[in-house]
């Protein structure tokens, strides 16, 4: 008998001191700047994705936004005020982030508050920031399903809405001469909520452009094995593979025509292929030539205050400019617009902020940026090619660092 | 045949009372939507013990039913168009009878097997669910997820609503199954746990039985998700249809007590709140992973009971006679179920 | 037709590979009525291990096994010992699922905090190579990988027909009550019964981390496969699980071509429950035992 009472007893036990000493082993990460703002602090709630399928550019927009805090602090806060951030956890899952939002506004009471990563928790989150009357600017919701809302709180802070993707290629193929364009083309797309929109739209533009659709296939995510889907693909002979994929899917199908023997004059890969660091460990980097994709935002390009952006990036935390993810400089580029907009009104609250970015130019490290009334930007991606194993933005010309080559020389193997 | 006690009523006055008074004591918004999901969860291991409790059929798929019932309520409202406000909730019932309706030819056919067999079945359903609503694109929009129209409460009480919602599914699943243990199919649920081929032998209809219990507890099942889909607004297939919702309420029901009719409830009182707690201020899902295994595998090996039996052990322990033989995991008695 | 025979060829081996998966996991059944939920995140643990031997010391894949295998061997006997053992037999077909399901988060867990989500793929030198067999590629790892599969098939097939141990194993399967009446030590048959099955998953973890990028959660989509082939083959027969691992790949990969890949992951499924409708043992397994 004193068997079964130890029992219970060690387990219960066992199950609080868990929880107590979970409890007490943690807090949630903040940072604050440097210290020469004075007043009352300006609290921004953030829940980023720290663990979980976003963790990677999760950690990427802390690093932006913990960075801007930093550097706006050092130049005196906003208004004066100290900036502290109060990032939380979401765990790459929708209805986690949504309680993260409704327990900083409401519980923790934070001034303002940033978007999240990703669309999928951008859209739920943004109508939380709503019900409260908080704008929300946000780096990484830029698919319809956000703008969809018809909210009025909320900012994209990107060139264009993902969807945008394929246009500037678009652009590029109009501008040459009938023979040099593929006359044929397949289109393998992801199922998500980022590529088949992306896909749909390149696809109506391009067939609007004369060119014929061959092959066209949504495949589901847990796809393990992209070779038979190649090929199919690889069947049909295209001149163009226009992919909407992410990275796992993207190496695939790189890895699939390198292995079938098939080099299309075009590959353009909406996503996987503009990571300077992961493609060409995952594809192999004399295989990467001639590839092209979309971005937001360059290391080298010329928006306001970028190149002060990639310096402070690196003295703070190492690297080169190549391993600078994206997601920083957008995160960045959030702190960016509200620091300009408290320059121009003289006030921080939400209404004004609201009320403010919906009209006007504001520049910024990801370009010159203005909204529309459901938070779309108005302006467009880059479009960047690997060329001898770096990779540049091409298209639009205004801000291309080098000119588009076509087509695409065969696999390096 | 039904055993109402005076206790049973008082207790199961005292938790509907406590219940419905909570959000006019506390409106923080933040502790209401804890005890939203704590609600949700009570309700979900209560239903699921309906069937892994009572007939030992252990499901380790029904998130499947709760995913069903989520897109069910978005479907309806996105291609049928019941309108907002208040008009999805009226929906929740009639998906909870649909579901339960639905259930019964998978539970024909998953129920020819038993043990493992069975528990592996159904995670394959689980799988099979969240496949069709990925791939069903027409209807459910695949991985792009679909929404509901926002809810037009007013801002300081606009989680009441869901909470009563809740609230009562919970009810109405704990009154499910003081029925069905109070009443004959209970006894014949417990005969098949304790051995269903001597159940069979005696002449008891297990088939009947056991396709009885699935079905209601898929239909009450899907009804807390038809209400979690109109609270988060958005559902994408891999968390609508999420095998650790499973995992939540089979662990709350084994930690309280399965077989016990309050038993999932304790296990959600204890364990959702530490986990939204926990979540908010750790995060990193890794470790709420960790925590969730350690949990579950200190319950299974010292405490496979789980609590309530256990206490009732205590209570009588001092009473040798009274003592069930063995080394503590001997399955619980048919009468070991009261209200 | 050239298409669907490349296609039939590419499911074939990758059927060998999850033929060697699943080997694991129908042992574990057979010999202790134990569902190891967590062969799959063992898989994608020998994955990790393997990845990190090559990036870190060179070390090839293939090689690694050799090294991982005795590890993981009394890995799976400790984990046997501590977490499956204390069950008691009359429940522990249905509890060992949660036990183990349990652990696979744990595994899972503990692999995020170390790797994150990041994708990892491991990749040696001829990882994009391919041979033109009569016409049709098929890739170098893929085959070499489908080779290693049936070598340790086929030890392990030797083993069970040929050692001592391994016929204590087959009478256990047939009929524990039995064969410890006939002096088998069950307890230490099952817990190194368990051990190779751990085994067998590292190895197989190595061969997929060569096949398909992973990280800790691919654990979920790799053991609804397997649980679904050693349903489909029968529990507790090796040869029932090859069978259907074989089946399942060349099916799934032919729908895939033909169809589409949507629909050919689904199929898994639908087999299943038409199995279980007609013939609920499986193809090669034995009818459901009653309680004595």
């Amino acid at each position: 008998m004193n068997t079964r009472r130890n029992r219970f007893v060690v387990t219960v036990t066992v199950v609080v001191m868990a929880v107590i000493a979970a409890a007490c082993g943690g807090g949630s990460s903040s940072s604050s700047g440097g210290s020469s703002a004075s007043g009352k602090p300006l609290v921004i709630g953030i829940s980023l994705s720290q663990s979980g399928d976003f963790s990677d550019p999760g950690h990427a927009a802390m690093l932006g936004y913990q960075l801007w805090a930093d550097s706006v602090n050092k130049r005196g806060g906003v208004l004066g005020r100290k900036v502290v951030l109060k990032i939380v956890d979401d765990a790459s899952d929708p209805n986690q982030a949504v309680t993260n939002y409704q327990t900083l506004i409401t519980k923790d009471k934070v001034d303002l508050v940033f978007g999240p990563f990703s669309t999928l928790l951008t859209a739920p989150s943004a109508r939380v920031a709503s019900r409260y009357g908080y704008s929300f600017l946000e780096p990484a919701g830029g698919g319809q399903l956000v703008f969809d809302q018809k909210l009025h709180n909320v900012f994209f802070v990107q060139p264009a809405p993902t969807v945008n993707c394929g246009d500037p290629f678009v652009d590029y193929l109009s501008t040459l001469p009938a023979s040099q364009r593929p006359k044929t083309a397949a289109y393998p797309t992801l199922d998500d909520p980022f590529a088949t929109p992306i896909v749909e739209r390149a696809r109506a533009k391009l067939e609007a452009l004369g060119v014929k659709t061959v092959y066209s296939q949504v495949y589901p995510a847990e796809t393990a094995d992209m070779t038979p889907i190649v090929a199919k693909m690889v069947a049909a002979k295209p001149d163009l593979i226009f992919g909407g994929t992410q990275s796992l899917d993207a190496y695939g199908i790189v890895n699939g025509l390198v292995q079938q023997h098939y080099n299309p004059k075009f590959l353009f890969l909406s996503n996987g292929a503009n990571s300077a660091a992961e493609f060409p460990d995952k594809v192999g980097a004399n295989n990467t030539e001639g590839i092209l994709s979309c971005t937001d935002w360059f290391p080298e390009l010329k928006t306001a205050g970028n190149a002060q952006f990639v310096s402070e990036y690196l003295a703070k935390y190492g690297g080169t400019a190549d391993t600078i993810d994206g997601g920083s400089a957008e995160a960045y580029a959030v702190g960016q617009v509200l620091e300009q907009e408290a320059k121009k009104t003289g006030k921080v609250d939400n209404a004004t902020i609201i009320s403010t970015l919906h009209s006007g130019v504001w520049p910024t490290v990801e370009g010159n940026l203005s909204w529309d009334q459901y938070g779309a930007p108005t302006g467009s991606q880059l479009m960047t090619q690997w060329q001898s194993g770096k990779l540049v933005p091409v298209w639009p010309q205004a801000t291309a660092l080098a000119a588009p080559t076509s087509p695409k020389p065969p696999w390096g193997g | 045949m039904k055993r109402v006690t005076p206790a049973g009523l008082a207790r199961g006055a005292a938790v509907t009372a406590a219940g419905l008074a909570f959000p006019l004591l506390v409106t923080a918004p933040y502790l209401m939507t804890i005890a939203i999901f704590t609600v949700m969860y009570a309700a979900l291991a209560t239903s699921w013990n309906l069937l892994g409790g009572f007939s030992g059929y252990l499901s380790l798929g029904h998130a499947a039913f709760f995913g069903v019932g989520a897109y069910a309520e978005a479907i309806v409202f996105t291609h049928i168009g019941i309108g907002g406000g208040y008009r999805p909730f009226a929906m929740v019932p009639l998906i909870g009878l649909g579901v339960a309706v639905a259930a019964i030819p998978i539970a024909i056919v998953f129920l020819r097997v038993r043990g493992a067999t069975f528990a592996i079945v159904t995670i394959s359903l689980l799988f099979i669910v969240q496949l069709l609503a990925f791939n069903l694109r027409s209807l459910t929009n695949g991985a792009q997820g679909m929404s509901m129209a926002i809810p037009p409460f007013p801002v300081a009480t606009y989680e009441r609503p869901f909470y009563y919602a809740m609230l009562a599914v919970f009810l109405g699943s704990v009154l499910c199954c003081w029925i069905v243990s109070t009443g004959k199919l209970g006894l014949m649920l417990f005969a098949i746990r304790d051995d269903e081929d001597r159940a069979h032998g005696l002449g008891i209809r297990v088939t009947a039985a056991k396709v009885i219990a699935f079905c209601v507890s898929a239909g009450l099942f899907a009804m807390p998700g038809a209400i979690w889909a109109y609270y988060e607004g958005f559902i994408y297939p891999q968390f609508a249809v999420d095998p650790l919702v499973t995992i939540g309420a089979v662990l709350m029901a084994f930690l309280g007590g399965r077989g016990t009719i309050w038993g999932p409830m304790l296990g959600a009182l204890i364990l959702v709140p530490a986990q939204q707690y926990l979540a908010y201020s750790q995060g990193a899902s890794q470790l709420y992973l960790i925590g969730y295994s350690a949990v579950f595998l200190v319950i299974m090996l010292l405490m496979p009971r789980g609590i309530i039996p256990s206490l009732r052990d205590l209570a009588v322990s001092h009473n040798p006679f009274d003592r069930p033989a063995g080394n503590g995991e001997s399955k619980p008695s048919t009468s070991g179920v009261s209200p | 037709m050239h298409l669907i025979v490349q296609a039939a060829i590419l499911g074939l081996l990758t059927g060998g590979v999850y033929a060697l998966m699943a080997s694991g996991l129908t042992l574990a059944f057979g010999v202790m009525r134990v569902i190891n939920v967590a062969q799959g995140a063992m898989i994608v643990a020998g994955a990790y291990v393997s990845y990190t031997m090559f990036t870190q010391l060179q070390i090839d894949p293939f090689v690694s096994i050799v090294i991982m295998a005795p590890a993981a061997f009394v890995v799976g006997v400790a984990v046997q010992l501590v977490f499956l053992r204390p069950l008691r037999s009359d429940e522990r077909e249905e509890l060992s699922l949660l036990v183990t399901w349990a652990i696979a988060l744990g595994i899972e867990g503990i692999l995020g905090i170390f790797y994150q989500t990041t994708l990892r793929a491991t990749r040696p030198s001829y990882v994009n190579d391919s041979l033109t067999l009569f016409g049709y590629d098929v890739s170098v790892v893929r085959l070499a990988a489908f080779a290693a599969s049936c070598v340790i098939l086929v030890l392990l097939y030797l083993m069970l027909q040929h050692t001592r141990f391994g016929r204590a194993i087959r009478a256990t399967v047939q009929n524990p009550t039995a064969a410890s009446l006939l002096g088998v030590e069950s307890n230490r048959v099952a817990a190194y019964g368990f051990g190779i099955s751990v085994a067998t998953a590292t190895a197989a973890g190595a061969v997929f981390g060569m096949i398909t990028p992973f990280n800790a959660g691919s654990h979920y989509d790799l053991i609804s496969r397997l649980l679904t082939i050693i349903v489909l083959g029968g529990m507790g027969s090796l040869g029932g699980a090859v069978i259907a691992a074989l089946f399942m790949g060349m099916s799934e990969a032919i729908l895939a071509v033909e169809m589409s890949p949507t629909w050919a992951s689904l199929w898994f499924f639908v087999i299943l429950v038409l199995v279980l409708l007609i013939r609920p043992q499986g193809l090669l397994g034995t009818p459901e035992r009653g309680k004595l």
